[in-house]
């Protein structure tokens, strides 16, 4: 399946999953501040798109288990430690954290879920 | 009628409490969906009587313990009716006793079938609910669960679960217009209650304002007000039906 593919069927399940309108789905969008998704939302994608690739997503693989930002070791002041980057970096090697990591409070955290993240997750579990 | 055309899972349908809403669901238009574990003569006769009157009506033996089941039983509903908007947790067991002599398996079991088997149903449907965007979730609790009967420590562990896990379910489904409440039955004349009726005599129907023991229609006239539309802007609530016996009042 080419990206672009990936990326409209990625749409039609933002726009199922959170009823925005197909042009709202941009690549950069994030879930959170541009499409208004709720923590609910998160899980409702998760099983949708499980459903429309055919594929196994376990928690905490495409967005990360809150149990990580309540982890001392990674977590100091609302911000996230050098360790902690570490872990996320290792958890999430689809998503682009160069920008996050410059300021990497837990509050721009929702800034790391764009639908390119899920686009370029959903290419890494297709290929395997 | 009240729910036409709703799709409707009871668990404990085959007797009790849980009977008594299946068979008004029907009367009021729904399709049920009965689950039962032990009783399947009831819960067979109960499905016949609902087509009989040209409803319809499916039924599953499971026993609500086991946490496999209720996927699969809500994936045949929506196969065979393409959704589900009403789920009731109706099912139930007491095992009494002074808590210093409560065996192991008469706390794990009570636990594990009312507070447990409710979870894991709330589960199933409610991932389906979610995506839908609508849904009705009603738990039956108990009176017990705020207010004392010695022996019963299992039991009103259990059912005060259960309404904390509805007010909890209430919040996080919330968004998704699905809505979760519970019914606190009071004593309602079924074969659960009819041990310490017995035994209470005319003690405790006395202690009852209403001086009446509840029937079975009682509680299934909340639980379709719950299930119905006209409810639509009540969740996390439970909803107690016990003919004001846990108001104390004093003679």
């Amino acid at each position: 399946m080419s990206q672009d593919e990936i990326f409209q069927k990625v749409t039609t399940t933002l726009v199922d999953a959170l009823g925005v309108d197909e042009d709202e789905v941009t690549k950069d969008a994030t879930l959170q501040g541009d499409l208004g998704a709720e923590s609910i939302d998160f899980l409702d994608i998760v099983f949708r798109l499980e459903k429309n690739f055919d594929i196994k997503i376990p928690r905490g693989d495409l967005f990360p288990d809150e149990k990580l930002f309540s982890d001392p070791n990674f977590v100091q002041d609302g911000r996230m430690t050098p360790a902690g980057l570490a872990e996320l970096r290792n958890r999430m090697p689809f998503a682009d954290l160069d920008e996050f990591a410059k300021n990497p409070s837990v509050k721009e955290l929702s800034s790391l879920y764009t639908v390119e993240t899920i686009v370029r997750y959903i290419e890494t579990k297709l290929k395997g | 009628m009240r729910l036409a055309n709703k799709i409707a899972l009871v668990t404990g349908a085959s007797r009790g409490i849980g009977r008594g809403i299946a068979e008004r669901y029907a009367q009021e238009g729904a399709k049920v969906a009965i689950v039962y574990n032990r009783s399947k003569e009831p819960a067979d006769q109960l499905a016949d009587s609902i087509k009989a009157a040209g409803g319809e009506a499916l039924t599953f033996q499971h026993d609500v313990r086991d946490p496999s089941g209720p996927a699969t039983i809500t994936e045949k509903v929506i196969e065979a009716w393409g959704t589900i908007d009403i789920l009731v947790n109706s099912a139930g067991i007491t095992r009494d006793g002074l808590f210093l002599q409560l065996s192991d398996e008469d706390w794990t079991d009570v636990i594990a079938t009312n507070l447990n088997g409710t979870f894991f149903f709330c589960r199933a449907a409610g991932r389906h609910m979610m995506s839908k965007r609508t849904g009705s979730i009603i738990n039956i609790s108990s009176v017990a669960a705020q207010h004392s009967n010695k022996g019963q420590s299992n039991y009103a562990a259990s059912k005060a679960g259960i309404d904390a896990l509805t007010r909890t379910l209430a919040a996080e489904l919330a968004g998704r217009k699905v809505r979760v409440n519970a019914i606190a039955p009071g004593f309602i004349e079924t074969d659960m209650t009819e041990s310490v009726r017995a035994k209470a005599g005319d003690v405790i129907k006395g202690a009852i304002p209403l001086k009446r023991y509840g029937s079975t229609a009682d509680i299934a006239a909340a639980a379709v007000y719950l299930a119905s539309e006209e409810a639509s802007y009540v969740t996390g609530q439970v909803l107690v039906v016990d003919g004001g016996l846990s108001i104390g009042a004093v003679a």
